[in-house]
């Protein structure tokens, strides 16, 4: 493969045995695909040959959406999936069964929580939550039955960064993978695979794609855990033929195929067309984000912001080994109550009050009340959120104008 | 040289022939994501460059991506 930069990828995605046609893909909005003879389908269909047949299991735009996000994390291959729920949940299910445990850290997007601890608690599969930043805790987390250890490069909405390298070495020892939750820092902050996440999966709905307008997700395969002859995963046996590419095979025929969490043609096209702009947009977000992160940490009002590009953040020097000069576009601040953060929201002018994050618009939510609704106090408190905080997604519009947006709400309440 | 590919007899027009060779050869789509049967051996994709194929080898490609699972 030629060695082109990922600002080139992310516009072009596969350069070598490209189709030549128009600038997009275009969109192939057809359920199923007809081939010439009775025989090509026969091939296709006993794997000999590739080709498409059928939506659910493939589809010409989630071939190139999936190309694109593998070059961009250096993997050995990935699968598109409808949302970045399913990714979490194909990407697990297929290590995981019955009577298995693994550990998570306990800085966690609502939807991952919950599917940790209503469904896969059901199943007999147990969650060990542990601070993914405190190294000691998550060392004495493993025990024989520990099968993975899952992890966000940047929490949600704790907004604290674990550190990945330590963290993977944890693994390693264990003879377990790290699945990584990279959709927070995308692969324009972090480049995963080099501090050594095994399994990494997005939820593309977010910055991936950008402008709020479809829902995705993505796992992508590394390469650098061997599930194949290995006593921990006996489950992958019947996968073996499938040489290196085991867990990507196990994940996508036995667990995504079957369920049926195919992300759409259109959604693939959206997503891909996300991409082109990923590297300008994020350099933009984060800007945009330490300039307000600046601006809230020195304003009265304000009783704590929450963003590992302030020099005061706890986490500032593990981002800064890992993000470099960046550290991401989403933030927290506290103000004095519940109330204070309602009025906050109800004062905004180009501010959107919605539950997303990642699009280039600059959007604010009160996340207790909203995302984490479901749950207790305690467990809100255990996930890193409060009454008094407002999550803020910031936008690529201009710094100045998002600055003096929160300056005149601050003035008003 | 004749070779059985996915069950099939081909005449591939050279006397040696590496597996990575053979996969361009038979314009084998998405290289990166097929696995090779070698004779009733799945190789590593990593020896594809050194294994050379010989006369009369049933050779199977596999694909992860496609495939039948009660699809329509």
């Amino acid at each position: 493969m030629a060695d082109y930069k990922p600002k080139t990828f992310e516009v072009h995605g596969k350069i070598e045995g490209r189709i030549k046609s128009g600038p997009t893909t275009g969109i192939y909005q057809s359920t199923a695909f007809e081939h010439e003879t009775a025989e090509d389908i026969e091939n296709i269909l006993s794997q000999r040959k590739f080709g498409y047949t059928y939506s659910r299991i493939n589809n010409p735009n989630l071939t190139a959406f999936e190309e694109k996000m593998n070059l961009l994390e250096k993997g050995i291959g990935a699968i598109s999936l409808s949302s970045g729920m399913a990714a979490v949940s194909a990407a697990l299910l297929s290590i995981l069964k019955t009577g298995d445990e693994f550990i998570s850290g306990k800085s966690l997007f609502s939807g991952t929580y919950s599917l940790f601890t209503d469904l896969f608690v059901r199943f007999g599969i147990k969650p060990v939550f542990v601070n993914s930043t405190d190294i000691k805790e998550i060392e004495n987390a493993v025990t024989k039955k520990t099968k993975l250890i899952f992890v966000e490069t940047i929490g949600n909405p704790r907004c604290d960064v674990p550190d990945l390298k330590k963290i993977s070495e944890i693994a390693k020892q264990a003879g377990i993978p790290l699945v990584l939750d990279n959709t927070l820092a995308t692969p324009y902050l972090f480049s995963a695979k080099d501090f050594g996440a095994d399994i990494i999966v997005h939820s593309a709905s977010k910055y991936i794609n950008g402008s709020g307008n479809a829902v995705g997700g993505v796992i992508i395969d590394t390469g650098s855990f061997e599930f194949r002859n290995n006593e921990k995963f006996d489950d992958f046996e019947k996968f073996k033929k499938y040489g290196a590419l085991a867990y990507l095979a196990k994940t996508r025929r036995q667990v995504h195929t079957n369920l049926g969490t195919c992300l759409s043609a259109q959604n693939a096209f959206l997503l891909s067309l996300g991409l082109e702009t990923l590297s300008l947009r994020m350099k933009q977000h984060c800007d945009n984000a330490k300039a307000l992160a600046g601006f809230l940490e020195n304003h009265k009002k304000v009783k704590k912001v929450s963003y590992s590009g302030l020099k005061t953040s706890e986490y500032h020097e593990t981002a800064k080994s890992q993000f470099y000069d960046n550290f991401g576009g989403l933030l927290t601040f506290e103000l004095e109550s519940k109330e204070k953060a309602f009025k906050f929201i109800d004062n905004r002018t180009f501010l959107r009050n919605l539950p997303n994050l990642g699009d280039a618009k600059s959007l604010i939510v009160h996340p207790a009340s909203t995302i984490y609704i479901d749950f207790d106090n305690d467990t809100k408190e255990m996930l890193g959120v409060n009454d008094r905080m407002i999550r803020v997604s910031v936008g690529i519009e201009d710094s100045e104008d998002i600055i003096r947006e929160f300056e005149k709400i601050l003035e008003k309440i | 040289m004749r070779l059985t590919i996915n069950g099939k007899e081909e005449t591939i027009e050279k006397n040696s022939v590496t597996v990575a060779q053979l996969l361009t050869e038979m314009n084998v789509e998405m290289p990166d994501m097929v696995s090779v049967e070698l004779n009733g051996d799945f190789l590593e994709r990593e020896n594809y460059d050194g294994i050379e194929v010989q006369e009369n080898d049933r050779v199977e490609f596999l694909y992860f991506m496609g495939g039948g699972s009660l699809i329509g």
